[in-house]
Formats: structure tokens, sequence, C-alpha cells
């Protein structure tokens, strides 16, 4: 059994829907939300028959004031949605669901057809190669899935203006012409808005499913002061996560995690409230391994630990859709996110916040100018493998800088404007005469953002060997006329 | 008598799974064996290839003797072909305007940052216990340890820890069992492991020493001082190991003999 809610105004959308859903999990919005079918299997043996279901979905519907709703409870999807459109309360039992569709005027369609909406109507079955796709249709025609050419710019449903010239003027005449003959004049779409006409579905119910809410949580007993007892607690709570992960085919993009700790900290209003640290991973894709996500989260909580003991843990996950990875015969697999992101976290709670990741290049002529985007290596394309172990073979040997990121002050003898004598304090860098020079080569920029001057730079750059052998690239920091060696070239 | 006590031994060693070790089956061992090339074509040449996949390689060298020149060839050559390559850095000396310039795809390449060293925590390790807690040495500890956590995951083609301005005492008081545990971790895998260091420190059985020094130079382009350039430097290497074509061959004695070698760091 089928029901059905209707409201001509627009505006009761969310009351209908919230009266539906209050019956029934398997709900499908129709018209805009104008409409709402609901499938009442089950309902039975919970509300009553037919005629209480009714009254039970007409009583959710009053809950809210000033909706007016028509109500139609019937054997069939389609049934229950024209009696509901066509009356203000229907109760069809089954075997009579021909009459009491029959009797309705076809000004039914009408409605429908007024209630244009974005959708190709066609099945892909009956598209023709090449045909120009429509984008919009009429109700009737999505509801029954018939063809028309109603979502051509004015254009109306061509089906219904032939029926209406033929004299049929109710749905049982239509119901009641020979199905061959009505095929060979309308053809498809004849036939299917027949079968509407006599109450039968063209399309299964498709019921609207709220997004799954992938979180869990448990209460401690005692509180819990270090992480390796988390851990346990983590896969409790992960495994089960991770098994509907699996079955609702997504993965989880995001890790959130809440620790509510013992301490509370007191409100303006000298109300207590319990502290919480809540961690946040944003994952570089979809995963939904327990194992590898309670990885993510320990280490992730060892780099940045809850500052007392912990009461109550909570993970939320962000569900995103399940990774599809098509692999080549001819080609080696790739590396796996999961292991990637593993490995990133492990090295990042090992050398800290900000010292892992891939170096990108700044567009800037500042020195060392770059930063650090997080790893996700590109596969290459096979046919771009040559061409690039090619170039990577063919590369000259270019000069290779070591770069001290502590400044190494300098002293430096000038001869006229030529180095003669490179010196500095530091243990192996002793310096000395310098052999060949080049430069120098003065850079300069930043100087229009004079809200900071870490940003500003003027330097004169030199690349010199000096008589220990080694080569080094120097330079002159001319606003506070002092040297530098920036690194050593190897 | 002789032959069949050799014969008996080799059998036992098989039996244990150690036939690696054996000399005279290294070259059929090493056929077919995948390998990294370095994207020098002499040294390249020199390595019969590249260098070996599943062992642990080195460069030793001198500063300035084309040290990171043949560190960024190696990573250019892994993150060209598509594959991921990961760079312990363990004093944050990676210039990444330089690599860019010789080829590195950075977007594959995973940078691991040392902390800086200052003058002051290089002087105070100089001549410090094994067991103090100075930055540098703490810092050598931690890229090791991050190291071991890049080769675990054997999810990279190529894994390089540059230890290069690591002074060489520091290097001595490591546990000989380090490059041990680092190589079993790669073993049999596709990962090719590089260590970059001032001197020799120590590389698996398999693996291959790059020695550079000797007649390596700095080149220069153009006559006049205001017109000149420099050029990069020419690596002038010479190569230990199991693959070397020609050269020195100090390891062509079989595993063992390298092996020996490896727990002798600085020598």
């Amino acid at each position: 059994m089928f029901a059905a809610l209707f409201s001509p105004d627009s505006k009761d959308a969310a009351a209908l829907l919230a009266a539906a859903q209050a019956c029934s999990p398997r709900v499908e919005p129709q018209l805009g939300g104008r409409l709402v079918l609901i499938d009442t299997a089950g309902l039975t043996r919970i509300v009553g028959d037919a005629a209480a279901i009714a009254e039970e979905l007409s009583r959710a519907a009053r809950r809210t004031p000033h909706v007016t709703v028509s109500v139609a409870v019937a054997p069939s999807r389609t049934a229950a949605l024209l009696l509901a459109i066509a009356q203000p309360y229907s109760v069809v039992l089954p075997g009579r669901t021909a009459a009491a569709v029959g009797a309705l005027s076809l000004e039914v369609f009408d409605t429908l057809a007024a209630n244009k909406g974005p959708g190709a109507f066609l099945p892909p079955r009956l598209q023709k190669k090449g045909s120009r796709p429509l984008v919009r249709a009429c109700a009737l025609c999505r509801l029954a899935g018939a063809p028309g050419r109603c979502g051509e710019p004015g254009g109306a449903c061509t089906e219904l203006a032939t029926l209406r010239r033929w004299g049929l003027a109710t749905l049982g005449d239509l119901a009641a012409l020979p199905a061959a003959d009505l095929a060979a004049r309308l053809g498809q779409a004849g036939v299917v808005l027949q079968r509407f006409a006599r109450g039968l579905d063209t399309q299964p119910l498709v019921p609207v499913l709220d997004e799954a809410r992938f979180e869990a949580s448990l209460d401690l007993e005692w509180p819990l002061d270090a992480l390796q007892p988390v851990s346990f607690v983590l896969t409790r709570l992960l495994d089960p996560l991770s098994a509907a992960l699996e079955r609702a085919d997504r993965g989880a993009a995001v890790l959130e995690t809440t620790l509510t700790l013992v301490t509370a900290r007191v409100d303006a209003d000298g109300t207590k409230t319990r502290e919480t640290h809540v961690r946040r991973i944003e994952l570089p894709a979809p995963m939904r391994e327990a194992r590898v996500l309670r990885t993510l989260i320990l280490l992730d909580l060892e780099s940045h630990p809850p500052p007392a003991g912990i009461d109550r843990i909570a993970v939320r996950l962000e569900p995103a859709p399940g990774r599809i990875v098509q692999f080549s015969l001819l080609e080696r697999a790739g590396t796996q996110p999961e292991t990637i992101a593993t490995v990133v976290s492990r090295l990042t709670a090992l050398m800290g916040e900000g010292r892992v990741g891939s170096p990108v290049l700044l567009d800037s002529h500042a020195p060392d100018a770059f930063t650090l985007a997080p790893f996700a290596p590109a596969e290459a394309r096979s046919a771009n493998r040559g061409a690039g172990c090619a170039e990577a073979r063919s590369a000259k040997a270019r000069p290779v800088l070591r770069r001290f990121r502590i400044p190494v002050v300098a002293r430096v003898a000038l001869e006229g404007e030529r180095v003669a004598r490179v010196t500095t304090d530091r243990i192996g860098i002793r310096g000395g005469a310098v052999e060949q020079c080049a430069g120098p080569w003065r850079s300069s920029g930043g100087w229009w953002s004079g809200r900071d001057p870490g940003a500003c730079w003027d330097r004169d750059e030199y690349d010199v060997t000096l008589a220990d052998g080694a080569a080094y690239r120097i330079c002159r920091d001319r606003h506070e006329d002092r040297w530098f060696v920036e690194g050593i070239l190897d | 008598m002789a032959a069949a006590a050799r014969a008996h031994l080799e059998s036992l060693l098989r039996a244990k799974k150690l036939d690696v070790t054996l000399t005279h089956l290294r070259p059929a061992l090493d056929a077919g064996r995948p390998l990294l090339p370095l994207g020098h074509a002499e040294i390249d040449a020199r390595l019969g290839g590249g260098l070996p996949r599943g062992e642990l390689s080195e460069i030793a060298g001198a500063r300035s003797t084309g040290r990171t020149t043949l560190m960024c060839a190696a990573l250019a050559s892994a993150t060209a072909a598509g594959g991921a390559a990961a760079l312990v850095d363990a004093l944050d000396r990676f210039d990444v305007e330089s690599a860019a310039a010789t080829g590195v795809q950075l977007g594959n390449l995973l940078w691991v940052r040392g902390v800086a060293a200052s003058v002051e925590a290089i002087r105070a390790s100089g001549h410090a216990a094994p067991g103090n807690t100075s930055s540098l040495w703490r810092a050598v500890e931690r890229a090791l340890k991050a190291f071991t956590v890049v080769l675990e995951s054997r999810a990279f083609g190529l894994a390089v820890c540059d230890l290069a301005d690591v002074p060489p005492p520091v290097l001595r008081r490591l546990p000989f069992t380090t490059w041990f545990r680092l190589a079993r971790l790669i073993e049999g895998g596709s990962t090719a492991a590089l260590l970059v260091a001032p001197e020799r420190a120590g590389r698996s059985a398999g693996g291959v020493t790059i020695v550079l020094g000797g007649a390596a130079a700095p080149r220069w382009r153009g006559a006049s001082a205001r017109a000149r350039l420099f050029d990069g430097i020419a690596p002038q290497a010479r190569v230990l190991g199991r693959a070397s074509h020609e050269g020195s061959h100090e390891g062509a004695h079989g595993g063992s003999g390298n092996v020996r070698r490896t727990v002798q760091p600085g020598q």
C-alpha cells in the first residue's frame, strides 16, 4: 500500500515531509515538495488498516497549523498520487483501484503537466542517438516516464492535447482505449499514459534517505591519562564505524575526535562546563580501514596531547563517496593514499608540525621562497614516463646549493670591487683567500610592502671558490652592509 | 676434501637462506635486478645502470665534491618517472630552487625537514660524550628515526637520508647496527635507499658506495671576472661495491667483506 500527501501551497513542503516521515521512513517528495509519496508497507501492524493509516497521516499533518492537506491511501503509488491531487481524502482498498482512478477527470493530468522541473524524462533505452537531451519536463512526463515534447521552449505535453481532441474526459476513458491502437497512434508515450490512468505504477518509489551519520562515543568508567589505553577504546569505536562506512560504500574524508576532559571551566554565569579537546584530521583521500584511522588519530594525539585526563571519547567521521581505483595490467599500482597518510602522520608526529610535505616554489625572486604543501604524489601517465626519464637523464649538472637557513655571518675583504678573502667564525667554514669569483648579482624586492620589513630584500650575491677547495655562495645585505655565507655549492 | 667441505657449508647456508652471502652466486643474483638510474651517465655506467633497489647505498665525499648534485640527480630521476621519492634532510639544507632547476618533480617529493642546527650546537657536539643530548645529536637521531619510518612504509622508489653536513665524529658514534637495521627494512623491496654522508658510513651488502672527491672541481664559464658564471660541479666518483664495472672494486670479494666494512664506519 502507498499513501500520498498533497498540498497546493509549496510553503507547506516541510510540514508535509515531516508528517510523512513521522509515519514512515520511506518517503519520496514530488512536485517540488507539494506532494509526498509514502510507502506504508509494515504500517498495518503498527497503525492499523488503510483508513487508520490515512487518519494517522491526517493527524500528523494537522499538527502544523494553517496547512491544508489532501490524503490518499491506495494499493499503488500512482493511484495514491492521482487521488491525493484530485480529492481531499481517499482510501482505496485493493481491487478497487481502477474504479477509483477511472472516475477522476483528465484535469488531474493538467495539474501534473503544469509543474515543470528539471529532468530528462526519456529512459535511456528510448533516447535516440545524437538527439538533444531534454532538460525540463512536466511532472506528468516525469512521473509516468512518458516521452513527449513538453521540454521544448513553449511546448506543451502534446499527448495530453491529443487526448482532449479525441474527446476523452476522464482517466477511465483513457484506460478503456485499446492499448495496441493507442500505441499505434501515440507510440510508447500513449502506453505509459494509459498505465498511469489505470493506476498502475510505471516507476518504483524512490525514497529519499538522510545522509547516514557516522558517529560513536564511549563514556569511560575512570579517566585515562595515557594514550595507550585510548588506542583500545578507539578500536572499539572505529571498528563498527568502519563496517558502517563499508556498507554505505563511503570513506571517511574528515576525522573528528572529541575528548571530554576531567577538568571543567566556569562560565560567566557561574555554570561549570567540562573542557573538551577536539582534534580534526582532514584525510588526503577517503579511507575506511579502522586500523589506519586509529593510527592517524593516535599519531595526531601524540603531537597534540590532551591537557588532562579523558572522561569520554567521541569520534565523528565525515563521509565521502568511496574511492574507485582502476588498476592497469601493464603498470605497477601506485602507493595507496592510506599508506601515504600514515607515513606523513608518523613523520609529522616525529618532526613537528609544518616540517613534512612537498616543497612548492613561490612566484617570487626572494631568496629561499618556497612553501610546503601536503604530500600528494601524482601518478604520471605511462606515455609521459619515457619523456620524463629522458629529460632527467639529459639534464646537465647545474649549481646546487646547500642552504644555511641559520645565517652564517662572514667577514669579507675586498680589493677594489673584487672579493679577495672570506672568513667566518663557524666551525668547518674557516674560509680563506678567494680563488675564483663570479658576481655580483643584485636583487631586491618587497620594498613596496613597507609594513613588513622582513619581506624586503636588497642584496648582492657572489659565487666563490676558496683556497680550501670548497665553493660557496655569499651575499651582502645592502641595507645593513653585512656579509653572509648563504650556502655551500655542492 | 676442501671442495666437499665448501659444498657442505654452502648447503647449510642455503638451508638457512643465507646463500646471498656466497660470493660466486652474486653475479647470478644481480642479473635482472631492478636499478634506479642516478641520472648521471658516467656514474650510471660505472654502477651498471644505477642504484640497486632493495639495498642501502651511500654517497660519501667532502663539501663541494658534487654530493648534492648527485643526490638531486637521483631525486630527479626517481620523480621524473612518476614515482614518489622521500628526502630526510637532517639539518634542513635542501635548497628547493636548485632542486627544481635540476629537474626534481617537487610534487612527487616528500621533504622531511630536520632542525637547522646552529653554530653553537655543532660546537657543543664536537667533543661531547656519546650520550649527550645536544641538538645536533638529537637532530641526527631524529633524522634516522624518520628515515626508518620512510623505509618501513616501502612507499617510495627512492629514499634519501642527507647527513652530508653532520660532522664525522657524530656519525661514528652511531651504533653499527643502525645500517644493518635500515638495510633490513627494504630488503627485497623496490625502494632504493641512499645515504649522503661526509665519509663512508654504511651500506648493505648489495648496495654501492660512491666516493666523491679527487679531481672534482667547480666549473666556471666566461673569461672575464664580470662575465664569469659558476656552472656546477662535475663529480669525480669512485664506485665501490657490487656493481662497479671499472675503477676500484673494494667490494668485489663478496658480501661478507662488504658487511664487515659497513660495521666500521669511517674506514
